[in-house]
């Protein structure tokens, strides 16, 4: 198993170094003199020249490509163009409640989702069964941002049972910092929550159909045992599959839900970024999200091989 | 022992279907006294499993009791609700099932799968019930049982597999045990060993037992009392002598026809009544071979081995003249369907050397002898024919298109003509030519697979297991249409299979092979009469024969 998961990292790290390369090269893909692009409409030549100079853009490109993986590689991530702050300090400080905002929303999306599809499972073709799928449907065709505003004005606004927007560290308290992420992350999971009932719903269904449930049930099994403990587990590897790519996902809708509910996660940083044309924070926010990813998917993989002994690598 | 344990009253079972109600089970009406082993025999669509299911308690979802009652202990457990229904469920009455592998949870150590059983009804520790468990692992005779509590079922055999099944069922100690197909799909020998457990078992523990089977052949062996099942009902119950001395009901007499036994003939498996129907089948002699005559196909010291493996087939030689069939048995992993894909060019040889009509052919790669002349003269049919026809193709479609791909032909009235003469060479209604494989029976698709395979006129047809799906009915007749085809085509057949009757009546020679390797070859009849080796004479003495009555039965 060990010697797997070291197999599993090293194999990650070509991918790694090409999207490492997709990274330092987007500077290079957008159209124009990088320096240029990096100054702005109202730098002077001399503006110019000085942050070639810094960044070191008068060298040829793989010279530079080597160097930045270097300094990467050594956790310097570079210094942000406009803040002067190191990248490393400026996403350590918004990782706090981007994290936070994507553990409830996961922990939130599973807690709710796989009950749902099992039930919808066990109950298939029944009212109950049709109501979870009307909500699944519902759940897919919503936005973020509306899901966000439409929560925020009824909960926040009119019943005034939680914070309109904000963030509050967890070091000041469990409620209040819980209190401020509830309609985040609802907004946010709403489409997981029904991407993964329906993949829970299918995947149950055939469970259900195998001549081992039969078997359970002639053991004379009650109800929830058959679901939870013979059916439910051998649905996990497509749940999980899906979970995982849901959490990829998530980073993307992470930047929507931040600027709606006014959290200062990494999704606002993104975008605060990209409209400063800030390119080292860029950078350092794209090669961290795919860092992530990667990881992401070695966990997933690792997954598999807990849930089911025939899966061996 | 005369106490009445279950009685079924006039039971109806019904599923909804897309096109209504259908009834299973129509009036069935049945007694089992307590430590009795009754057979309930039957082809498929008889209903035979669904009144096993009915009793059981496990219908779908689909099905539904309609009428009847099915009186356990004089309890109607067709009425159980809740507590009262798990009480029995694995309880009192247990079930093991076909396909054993399927049974057990993949992912769940076999262990704990008996320790589900017994903590559902025993108000016992865990400790105590992996206990129990171990000790009911050393019941269905496993070896090393300690190490077995945490395999899982993929790391056992089917055989294992059933046995687990068995310790699951007998864990609470049942008064009546029902066994849907146990030992179908299993090898003919672990066959003997999984039914005489089950045997010993009930018979140790008093257990009543349903011996739910489309063989008759082993009902006979393990039952004092048969009932056969028709399309939902029961149209004769009688001792194993009787039904096969001296059946009353028409169907029974069929049934009785088709089952193969040690001394049947081809001829013999339908009744007299329907041979005359099919007054086609003359058995005309096959004309001899002049000597000298090359062999049609010969296989020198062809071996395989799959990655890393042992060798799957090793050192394996034979000849086969024009027109002769060729039996190929042995167990499940003996190497028996891996050679006959070789000599089909779907798979590579590792080493050794296929001559085909005088051409080296072994050299071909098998990806590649689509495009050699010698595939129309080589074709096969394989096993389940519900599996080996594309969904989307038609019957006719079906046999088409090998006659496109690899005679030429290019569609239009002359296409139609070819495929029109194989329907009718293997006796399927031209009008079914249309219909997808799921609007066939499985008889009918069997005819679809070898009209398919015969179509370009091939010499050697090679077959695996062609008849292992169907009932014995069907089987039969395609057996007498298989023999028909080669007579009059001059058909080399190479026949695999595990059903030893069959491929004595069915072929000239036989071949048994064990782990890869030619065991015994020879004559197929003196071979079966007077097997030379240990191996053969254990294969031969697994077959249930009609003829030496209950052993069982008998010794009680």
């Amino acid at each position: 198993m060990l010697s797997y998961i070291l197999r599993r990292i090293a194999s990650t790290l070509p991918v790694m170094a090409i999207v490492a390369l997709f990274v330092f090269s987007l500077l290079y893909i957008a159209p124009g003199d990088p320096a240029v692009v990096i100054a702005g409409d109202q730098a002077s030549p001399e503006d110019v020249e000085r942050i070639r100079q810094s960044l070191g853009l008068d060298r040829p490109f793989l010279i530079q490509f080597g160097s930045w993986v270097w300094r990467i590689l050594h956790g310097d991530l570079g210094t942000s163009i406009f803040t002067n702050l190191p990248v490393s300090t400026m996403i350590g400080q918004r990782l706090g409640p981007t994290l936070s905002l994507m553990m409830v929303t996961l922990l939130l999306t599973i807690v709710v989702a796989v009950p749902l599809g099992v039930l919808a499972a066990w109950k298939a073709g029944s009212l109950i069964d049709r109501a979870i799928m009307a909500f699944a449907v519902f759940g897919f065709s919503l936005p973020v941002f509306v899901v966000g505003y439409v929560l925020a004005y009824v909960f926040a606004l009119e019943l005034e049972w939680l914070p309109v927007q904000g963030y509050t560290p967890l070091a000041q308290g469990f409620w209040p910092w819980l209190q401020n992420l509830i309609l985040p992350a609802i907004a946010l999971g709403c489409v997981y929550i029904a991407l993964i009932a329906r993949i829970t719903r299918a995947t149950m269904l055939e469970v259900l159909q195998q001549d081992y449930i039969r078997t359970a049930r002639a053991k004379g099994l009650g109800q929830g045992g058959i679901l939870f403990v013979h059916a439910l587990k051998n649905a996990a590897v497509p749940i999980v599959t899906v979970i995982g790519i849901g959490i990829a996902l998530l980073i993307g809708g992470a930047v929507v839900t931040e600027s709606v509910f006014a959290i200062p996660g990494l999704g606002r940083l993104t975008i605060d970024a990209i409209l400063r044309r800030d390119y080292p924070v860029i950078q350092g926010i794209v090669l961290l999200f795919s860092f992530v990813y990667v990881l992401v998917n070695l966990m997933i993989d690792v997954t598999y091989t807990l849930v089911d002994p025939r899966i061996r690598y | 022992m005369s106490e009445e344990l279950l009685r079924i009253d006039d039971l109806h079972v019904a599923f909804s279907t897309r096109r209504g109600m259908v009834e299973a089970v129509r009036g069935v009406t049945l007694t089992v006294e307590a430590g009795e082993m009754l057979g309930l025999v039957g082809e498929s669509g008889s209903g035979k499993s669904v009144t096993g299911f009915a009793t059981a308690r496990l219908l779908d979802a689909a099905g539904r009791v309609t009428a009847g009652k099915i009186l356990f202990r004089g309890q109607d457990v067709t009425k159980l609700r809740g507590d009262d229904l798990r009480q029995l469920q694995g309880a009192a009455m247990s079930m093991i099932f076909q396909n054993p592998r399927a049974a057990l949870n993949p992912i769940r150590a076999i262990g704990l799968q008996i320790a589900d059983a017994i903590l559902t009804h025993k108000r016992i520790s865990k400790d105590a019930a992996r206990a129990e468990a171990l000790e009911l692992l050393r019941a269905v005779q496993i070896r090393d049982p300690e190490a077995r509590m945490n395999a899982y079922p993929h790391e056992l055999s089917g055989g294992m597999c059933q046995r687990v099944m068995i310790a699951i069922a007998i864990s609470c100690n049942p008064a009546l045990l029902i066994a849907d197909e146990p030992t179908t799909g299993l090898d003919v020998t672990t066959q003997k060993v999984v039914m005489d457990l089950v045997a010993e078992i009930a018979a140790a523990r008093g257990m009543a037992t349903i011996l739910i089977t489309h063989d008759l052949g082993l009902a006979a062996r393990y039952c004092r009392r048969i009932a056969v099942m028709e399309r939902g009902r029961i149209v004769e119950e009688a001792s194993p002598r009787t039904l096969f001395g001296a059946p009353q009901h028409a169907y029974t007499r069929r049934l009785v026809a088709a089952s193969p036994t040690a001394t049947s003939q081809i001829e013999d498996l339908v009744t007299e009544e329907e041979r005359e129907r099919h007054a086609a089948v003359v058995s005309k002699p096959r004309q001899e071979l002049a000597h000298g005559t090359p062999p049609l196909l010969e296989v020198r010291k062809l071996a395989k081995r799959f990655d890393e493996g042992a060798a799957a087939v090793a050192d394996f030689s034979m000849t086969m003249a024009g027109g002769e069939s060729v039996g190929l048995v042995g167990e499940s992993g003996s190497g028996k369907s891996t050679t006959s894909r070789m000599i089909c060019r779907l798979i590579d040889p590792s080493e050794g050397e296929i001559v085909f009509d005088g051409q080296s052919i072994g050299h071909v790669a098998s990806r590649d002898f689509h495009r050699s002349r010698f595939r129309k003269d080589i074709q096969m049919v394989f096993q389940d024919p519900n599996e080996s026809l594309n969904p989307r193709f038609t019957a006719f479609d079906c046999i088409a298109h090998p006659l496109m791909r690899l005679d030429g032909m290019r569609g239009g009235d002359a296409l139609r003509k070819r495929v029109e003469d194989c329907a009718e060479r293997v006796g399927l209604p031209l009008d079914l030519l249309p219909r997808f494989p799921h609007q066939l029976s499985g008889g009918q698709k069997a005819r679809v697979g070898i009209a398919r395979a015969i179509a370009c006129r091939p010499r050697l047809l090679v077959l695996d297991e062609p008849t292992a799906a169907l009932d014995v009915s069907v089987q039969a007749v395609v057996l007498q249409l298989l023999d028909r085809l080669r007579r009059e085509n001059d058909i080399a057949l190479l026949f695999v299979s595990h059903d030893l009757n069959v491929v004595r009546m069915l072929c000239d020679r036989t071949i048994v092979l064990r782990n890869g390797g030619i065991v015994e070859q020879g004559e197929s009849r003196a071979l079966f009469d007077n097997p030379k080796t240990d191996y053969t004479r254990k294969l031969v003495e697994a077959i249930p024969h009609i003829e030496t009555g209950p052993v069982l039965a008998a010794a009680l």
